[in-house]
């Protein structure tokens, strides 16, 4: 019995804590490596939610229309950087929200490309788009 | 001259490696605390479409959606079927937000995706009150 005793208190040690700094280094490099830092390039569009009125149609209202790769502002054909000249010819920025609004109608098969483009060029001239139901 | 080669012998300069692990730890901690865990759909590989006025995005974002060249549409990097799951899981998240900025919802998409598949997620995020952030690359 008195022999037991004598072992176990020989046995109480110190904690290890040599390599608490290597593991903590390791973790550092885990989250480095883990992270991303990027951030994504985007444009931003504020698209008005509900059902389409007849004061968002009114013919004042200027229309672009997607057909393909072809776009057309008020069924005049333009390029992506005539539409934004004429966009900025109508000085959205100083007209009130309600007045901004821009229809943005596509034909079928229209690639998001073409809608990207047009979208950022009517956003960019703080135009508010309004998608119009194409013709199935 | 022999006694100030001795006196350098004598003393090494020792590197204070005593603080380190602490240093290491604090480190961690501010990575833990000022990482945000990625919900970006970055397995969803799309081939992004460009324009000149892409810009880096600084707001914060409440939602992201994906449609990847197949159609498959995800929300917050889930696969959902239809549209109509993008407007009730938006509008479920926007649910809790207060203020314009706290309603950007990221929307990636293919760039080759014809109208009839990715119009209908726009217009579900629209519907849901979602600002939409598209997006791109930038065109030089």
């Amino acid at each position: 019995m008195k022999r037991k005793g004598r072992e176990k208190k020989r046995r109480e040690g110190d904690i290890p804590t040599g390599s608490f700094s290597d593991i903590a280094f390791l973790l550092i490099i885990f989250f480095l490596v883990a992270t991303t830092l990027t951030k994504v390039k985007t444009i931003t569009a504020d698209l008005p939610s509900g059902e389409k009125s007849a004061q968002t149609q009114s013919e004042k209202t200027p229309i672009v229309n997607l057909r393909g790769a072809e776009v057309f502002l008020n069924d005049k054909k333009v390029t992506l950087e005539g539409l934004d000249d004429r966009l900025a010819a109508l000085e959205l920025a100083d007209k009130e929200p309600g007045d901004r609004v821009i229809m943005l109608e596509s034909a079928n098969g229209t690639p998001y490309e073409s809608y990207f483009q047009a979208l950022a060029t009517i956003s960019a001239n703080d135009g508010v788009v309004a998608i119009v139901e194409g013709e199935e | 001259m022999k006694k100030r080669n001795q006196r350098k012998k004598r003393k090494p300069i020792p590197v204070p490696i005593a603080s380190m692990g602490d240093i290491a730890f604090l480190l961690i901690i501010f990575f833990l605390v000022c990482s945000e865990i990625s919900r970006d759909n970055s397995n969803v590989q799309v081939q992004l479409p460009y324009s000149e006025y892409v810009e880096k995005n600084e707001a914060r974002i409440a939602a992201r959606v994906a449609v990847d060249a197949s159609g498959e549409i995800y929300l917050d990097g889930y696969n959902v079927t239809t549209a109509k799951d993008v407007e009730w899981g938006v509008r479920a998240i926007l649910a809790k937000t207060i203020s314009d900025d706290q309603r950007h919802v990221q929307f990636k998409c293919d760039a080759n995706l014809p109208k009839e598949q990715f119009e209908p997620v726009l217009k579900a995020i629209a519907e849901a009150g979602g600002i939409i952030d598209a997006v791109g690359e930038k065109n030089e």
